[in-house]
This record gives structure tokens, C-alpha cells and sequence, in this order.
């Protein structure tokens, strides 16, 4: 799959908001629609948040990179950073039914991207592929 | 973000614009929990100009809810854009939320 965009951005919470930018931008030239668009861009967001929270436990002084590829099948999102290693054993959501803050951000990730998955071959930091195939009304 | 605090009819408002995420959610828990600090019996958060939530935003409020609820007080929400209330449904959260179509719908309740 050819990567179409990349971005190289700090781990500020200030800069996510570019990140939703282009994430958006990279979706409606994929033809997906509004509610699509939605979805992945607050996976996205989620994802990198994870990064700054968790891998970097807050330094905002970090670099997080994500990655845009597409083809006719299907759409892929990477989104690396240097920071500590995430196990993906101990990552998944919260049980809905169980109100409390926190827990959200995984299972916004789970329901758009048909595949999500830790690259573990890669030595330092962590590299996140975020897959969504084409399929039902999704245009890609 | 943008977040002003209010009176409508004699009830407290929060009126949220723009995106809640991880950037602006601790200065909207510094003034929602400001506000709930006064135990207000009604406390209606109008989510009109609001174009983005993640979850981060979401916490914040369940947070909120925990606070006023111990105190027997209500958190309401009102015009929520269907893009935000599908993430509150998706969560599970539109039925944990007393969550109103605009404020006149909020006060009558």
C-alpha cells in the first residue's frame, strides 16, 4: 500500500487537533463519508492520545508520526512513537455498562478499524496499524 | 475550546463551542467542577457550538456526574449535534446522562 501522507508532530495535546485535521482531510480524499470520516478521525485522535498518556507519560517534547496509506481495498493508518512500549495484553476497554471516567479511547478505536494491531518488530517504541477494509457503503 | 457560564431561567449553564479533547479538557474540569462545587440543584450543560468530543471530554463529565449525584443534585445536557450524541449512545452513556433537547426542555423536567 503506498503511503500518501505523513506527519511528524510533538506529543502536545495541542497538536492533535492538527492531527484531526489531517486525518480529515486524508478521508474525504479517500471519498469516505462524513460519518466514516468521524469515526476515524476520533480513533486517530484516540490512538495518539494513548501515545502522549502512555508511551510518553506526558513529556510534550516527544515526536509522534503518523502514517496515510490507501488503496482501492482498503485505507491503513500508522502512527509510531519512541516512548515506552505498550503491552497489548493489558490494553482494552473498559466494560460499557461500567460507568466511570477513562476506558473509552480503545473501543473508539475497535468499532471503525478492522484491524489494530502493535507491529512487534519494532525495537524501540511502538508502531500502531490502524486497518480499515473496504466494504457495505464504505467508499474508498 | 470555548466554555461560558451562565443563567437561564434561574438554572446554572455551561455553554461549550468548539472541540473537547485532550488539550482543552483540563481547563473545562477546572470550571465544571468549579461550578458543581456550589452544589447548583440543576446544572445544564448546552453543548450547541460543540463540533468534537473525545474521550477525554467524556471522563470529565462523568466525573462531574459522580459529584453532582452525590449530592442529589441533576446534570443535564441540551442540543447535543448528532455527531456527539452518537458518541455518547455508542458509550452507552445517553442513558447515564439526563440529556434534553434545548434548555426550556431542560427546565421543565
Amino acid at each position: 500500500m503506498k503511503t500518501v501522507a505523513t506527519i511528524n508532530v510533538l506529543s502536545h495535546p495541542r497538536y492533535l487537533s492538527l492531527i484531526r485535521e489531517v486525518t480529515n482531510r486524508f478521508c474525504q480524499s479517500c471519498g469516505l463519508d462524513e460519518d466514516l470520516t468521524g469515526k476515524i478521525k476520533l480513533a486517530v485522535d484516540e490512538a495518539c492520545s494513548n501515545v502522549i498518556k502512555y508511551a510518553y507519560h506526558g513529556d510534550t517534547s516527544r515526536r509522534i508520526v503518523v502514517k496515510y496509506g490507501s488503496s482501492q481495498k482498503q485505507i491503513s493508518i500508522i502512527i509510531e512513537d519512541s516512548g515506552e512500549k505498550a503491552d497489548p495484553e493489558k490494553i482494552r476497554g473498559r466494560d460499557l455498562d461500567d460507568v466511570r471516567p477513562g476506558g473509552l479511547g480503545m473501543h473508539f478505536i475497535r468499532r471503525v478499524f478492522d484491524r489494530v494491531e502493535f507491529d512487534a518488530k519494532k525495537v524501540k517504541g511502538n508502531r500502531l496499524l490502524l486497518v480499515k477494509q473496504a466494504g457495505g457503503n464504505d467508499a474508498l | 475550546m470555548h466554555c461560558d457560564i451562565g443563567d437561564y431561567k434561574g438554572n446554572m449553564v455551561i455553554s461549550l463551542s468548539g472541540d473537547v479533547d485532550m488539550h482543552s479538557s483540563p481547563a473545562l474540569r477546572d470550571k465544571l467542577l468549579g461550578v458543581i462545587k456550589n452544589k447548583p440543584p440543576r446544572l445544564i450543560v448546552n453543548f450547541r457550538g460543540v463540533s468534537y468530543i473525545d474521550s477525554s471530554g467524556i471522563a470529565t463529565f462523568v466525573e462531574g456526574l459522580k459529584h453532582v449525584k452525590a449530592y442529589k443534585g441533576r446534570l443535564q445536557f441540551s442540543e447535543l449535534p448528532q455527531s456527539i450524541m452518537d458518541i455518547f449512545s455508542f458509550s452507552k452513556l445517553d442513558k447515564v446522562f439526563e440529556i434534553c433537547g434545548n434548555l426550556d426542555d431542560a427546565v421543565s423536567r
